[in-house]
């Protein structure tokens, strides 16, 4: 018998903030956390996008070297942003340790800067008979170290789900760890993303002609979801978590419920591994509402995945119109903050609890004008005072994976 | 080296590198610093840099019985007087 999974904390470090306070003033005042690209002393000059979503205020991180020495930068988010689930969720030590919670956390891959620096070190100046590359270094760098740090911080035994599938690999960490609790293999999951600075993700888009550059000297006016004048993408870094827990057990040990997963569909487009497939991503949203058993008029919120190429969102507005017609509000957040990529899922699912908790949408930023390819939806362009029931989240990713999460408003949960 | 001299060495790396505070040679590295696997590889790392020649796989694998500081330096001493010979 499938069991119901509910969402009891979520946190995230974002360009536009960290913490809900933060980020709710940011939404609220549509505070963009596009800045210019840092100079990374390799890449920078050669690419073409100056602009980059950018985490530049300080974290107080309060680690110990007993858990730094495997953690390289992404791992940092993703700790921080776990430890505060956990400790949100006020679950005990005895069931953290118990194996009855495991982790679905992952990146785009790893940690590139440790990856460049474990370069640096083997073609650099150092004699060759040493040996030159440190022993930590794969375990600061390797794609599931965010998954493997938590479990080693916070002493998590259950089982480990490390996704790395780019702009989809949060969404499909909460939608897998949902998979988990609602068919009993884990009680709950500790979900999420979490990726670093890095300018070779900036210059592979910037390659395939997919980064912004029309905006390098006004940051804040990009990226442009859904506008005639979009450009592109913007590359961001943060990270961000969810507590899943089964639905009875949250609510017999008086936890607060944030939201409700209701829906998961995760497909792929079985062929090219670039292109947005219009069939791939439609059979997605009509997946995700199966699972759901919910219709289309149920959803009030799509929160889309508009990273403001040029086909990407006219290809997701003829999906989205397709199933869901013109009648649920539409808005791409990372207009505020980039294209924060595997953690793009689980920062803008955070974002949609705080705007189910507070009643309000944040609009689309820089849609001054709606490109008439992308014009049948209901799009959010100012901001909404409203009570969102259920809400859509996209994400696709490059190689052809599709999600949609479905998730219903924590309050008056029944 | 002297003795002297490699205590003064390890005892600089363990506190700038490993963040030992106020090691006792005697102390067990593990149950009293949190040293573990991980720290030995990165500290015989250490260890070539300082001695100037790179260590064999079996000499590496002989440092994994160590617990203290002065087992480190009865070790680095030994490899020391093996490669004079």
């Amino acid at each position: 018998m499938p069991r119901r999974v509910v969402i009891t904390a979520c946190s995230a470090i974002t360009p536009i903030g960290y913490g809900k306070e933060t980020i709710v003033n940011s939404l609220r005042q549509g505070k963009s956390g596009v800045k210019p690209l840092r100079d990374d002393g390799l890449l920078t000059d050669h690419i073409h996008s100056r602009v980059f979503g950018t985490v530049d205020y300080p974290i107080d991180y309060g680690f110990t070297r007993q858990y730094t020495k495997t953690m390289g930068p992404v791992a940092f988010y993703a700790c921080r942003v776990a430890g505060d689930v956990l400790a949100q969720s006020g679950l005990d030590e005895k069931f953290i340790t118990s194996g009855r919670l495991g982790v679905a956390f992952g990146s785009t891959h790893g940690s590139p800067t440790v990856q460049r620096n474990i370069y640096k070190t083997f073609f650099g100046n150092l004699k060759e008979e040493f040996s030159s590359i440190g022993a930590v270094d794969y375990l600061r760098s390797m794609v599931h170290t965010t998954a493997v740090n938590i479990t080693r911080m916070f002493g998590i035994t259950g089982r480990v789900i490390a996704s790395s599938t780019a702009c989809t690999t949060s969404s499909q960490a909460i939608g897998f760890g949902y998979e988990m609790v609602k068919y009993g293999m884990q009680d709950a999951m500790l979900c999420g993303g979490a990726d670093e600075y890095d300018t070779t993700t900036v210059a592979v888009f910037d390659n395939l002609l997919a980064c912004s550059v029309d905006f390098n000297n006004t940051p804040e006016r990009t990226p442009r979801p859904f506008d005639s004048n979009r450009d592109g993408l913007v590359v961001g870094e943060g990270g961000g978590a969810v507590l899943l827990e089964e639905y009875e057990a949250a609510k017999k040990r008086g936890a607060t419920i944030l939201g409700e997963v209701i829906g998961f569909s995760c497909n792929n487009n079985g062929g090219d591994l670039i292109l947005p497939n219009l069939d791939g991503i439609t059979t997605t949203l009509k997946l995700a509402l199966g699972d759901a058993g919910i219709t289309p008029e149920d959803v009030d919120l799509i929160s889309a995945h508009a990273t403001a190429t040029k086909m990407g969102d006219v290809i997701e507005a003829q999906a989205i119109d397709a199933v869901y017609g013109d009648r649920p509000l539409v808005t791409g957040l990372k207009s505020y903050m980039g294209h924060c990529m595997g953690t793009c899922g689980v920062i803008e699912l955070t974002m949609l609890l705080y705007m189910m908790e507070q009643e309000f949408v944040a609009p689309t930023l820089n849609l001054d004008n709606v490109d008439p390819r992308c014009c049948m939806l209901n799009h959010v362009r100012e901001l909404v005072e409203q009570r969102i029931r259920i809400a859509a989240l996209e994400n696709f990713a490059f190689g052809g994976v599709n999600t949609c999460l479905l998730i219903k408003n924590g309050r008056h949960l029944t | 080296m002297s003795r002297d001299e490699l205590l003064t060495k390890i005892l600089a790396i363990l506190e700038d590198d490993f963040e030992f505070e106020h090691p006792g040679l005697d102390d067990n590295l593990r149950d009293e610093h949190g040293f573990d696997s991980i720290d030995a590889i990165e500290l015989l790392g250490k260890i070539e840099l300082m001695l100037g020649f790179s260590l064999s796989r079996a000499e590496k694998e002989k440092a994994m019985s160590i617990r203290t500081i002065n087992d480190i330096l009865d070790y680095i001493e030994k490899i020391q007087a093996s490669r004079q010979q």
